[in-house]
């Protein structure tokens, strides 16, 4: 574990160091008893078959910072929480909790942080959509009127376009 | 009151311009145009065939959603779209600042400079 | 404050600084509006015409019950002014979960200011059109 983060600070695209879920506290500690003691962020990204959390803690002496991830299955999403070794992970996992639905055990506040109404499902979840953006008519969808012959303008067989962001429309006409 | 020209105070349409094309209500982030139009057979002298056009009749932009970024003026391959240094003035009424071509004209006429 | 011109107004702003439009009511604020001296404890009644919430910035869902606290504590006659995309309808961020959209969804707006930001000349415009009027019947 002490090579984790250790050295230049990880650049884009450079792979985060990952550890097993029942470690992730052990890791966390390790990373604070090594002087890693400013948790930056704590966060999650949806994989699909898993969610991926990462946390990014700095050193206050060099502001050094290390970056340490795991994986939670997408069907029990749970995590140990991070406040036993970082108290101010709090504000983090409370935000992670609401925003990717991952329970985190031993976290004392869990408080809605962003939310005043959870929904169904987590919003920041792969396949949520906005609800604002499927409720709203989407003004790019308006089309010149059909000519008098009955000919569309343009290319007829053309896909009707859609806005970035909502889901595709259900097929039509089949079973 | 000081306002540093030129300034994005807002966008200024060309009607005659306008191709109605979509390209601008598709682009923008917000949603905030509004575009009618609709298509007409126009005959060309020696043509074999009439020619169909995009006729614009409605161009709205709401400026209560409006983020001022200018991107339906960057995407506009005509040009029909120019920030004016006038802006729109503050209203009792949301539906006030759903402005048309009547007044995204006339800040056309007064275009910035970039 | 007070806002030179004809009528003079004297308003109190309640400003909530929600994001960046904030700091473009200050330097309107600092160009457009005279400080007027204070007379009373902070929101306690005043010779004035009006008093303003000034929601400037975006009203997230989780600051919804502060920004209602706010209104229920100014003292009447009270205006709502909605200043930038934002607060007018959530503007950048209309598609958001977090945010409101649009404080009218809240409390009553008396002005909706366009802009991203506004720019500072609509700020005095925008309480003249709260309290011109307000303004023109008090003695002078």
């Amino acid at each position: 574990m002490t090579a984790v983060g250790a050295g230049a600070p990880p650049g884009p695209g450079a792979a985060i160091p990952e550890v097993p879920a029942s470690a992730w506290e052990q890791a966390l500690r390790e990373l604070s008893e090594a002087g890693f003691d400013c948790l930056d962020f704590l966060t999650a990204v949806d994989r699909g078959h898993c969610r991926q959390v990462i946390a990014r803690i700095r050193r206050s002496a060099d502001w050094q910072a290390a970056m340490v991830s795991t994986q939670v299955a997408a069907a029990a999403p749970v995590l140990a929480s991070a406040t036993g070794v970082f108290p101010g992970a709090s504000w983090h996992e409370r935000e992670t909790a609401e925003m990717f639905g991952i329970e985190f055990e031993g976290l004392a506040d869990s408080r809605p942080l962003l939310l005043r109404a959870q929904p169904a499902k987590p919003p920041l979840l792969r396949g949520e959509f906005l609800p604002a953006r499927v409720a709203r008519p989407w003004p790019g969808a308006a089309e010149p009127e059909v000519g008098a012959d009955g000919r569309r303008a343009g290319n007829p067989s053309r896909r009707r376009q859609r806005p970035l962001g909502v889901p595709d429309e259900p097929a039509q006409g089949r079973p | 009151m000081m306002t540093p020209e030129p300034a994005h105070g807002a966008i200024g349409l060309d009607p005659q311009a306008c191709t109605s094309c979509m390209l601008c209500v598709r682009e923008c982030p917000t949603w905030c145009i509004e575009l009618g139009s609709h298509t007409e057979e126009v005959s060309d002298p020696g043509a074999r065939r009439p020619r169909t056009v995009n006729v614009l009749d409605s161009f709205a932009i709401d400026y209560g959603l409006c983020m001022y970024c200018g991107i339906c003026i960057e995407v506009c391959p005509f040009d029909a779209l120019a920030w004016s240094p006038d802006a729109a003035d503050p209203t009792a009424d949301p539906g006030g600042l759903v402005l048309g071509i009547d007044q995204l004209r006339g800040w056309f006429a007064t275009p910035s400079d970039s | 404050m007070r806002l030179a011109g004809e009528p003079v107004i004297v308003v109190e702003l309640t400003h909530l600084s929600l994001a960046c439009c904030a700091l473009e009511v200050e330097a309107a604020l600092r160009e457009g509006l005279m400080p007027e001296e204070p007379d009373g404890p902070p929101g306690a009644a005043r010779d004035v015409d009006g008093h303003v919430l000034l929601v400037a910035g975006t009203v997230t869902e989780a600051l919804v019950p502060a920004v209602r606290a706010a209104w229920e504590r100014l003292p009447e006659p009270r205006f709502v002014m909605s200043f930038g995309a934002c607060a007018n309808s959530g503007g950048p961020y209309w598609d958001a979960s977090t945010v409101r959209s649009g404080v009218d969804r809240d409390l009553p707006v008396g002005a909706y200011v366009p802009g991203c930001p506004p720019r500072p000349d609509s700020l005095a415009a925008a309480i003249r059109s709260l309290l011109g009027s307000t303004a023109q019947r008090m003695p002078a």
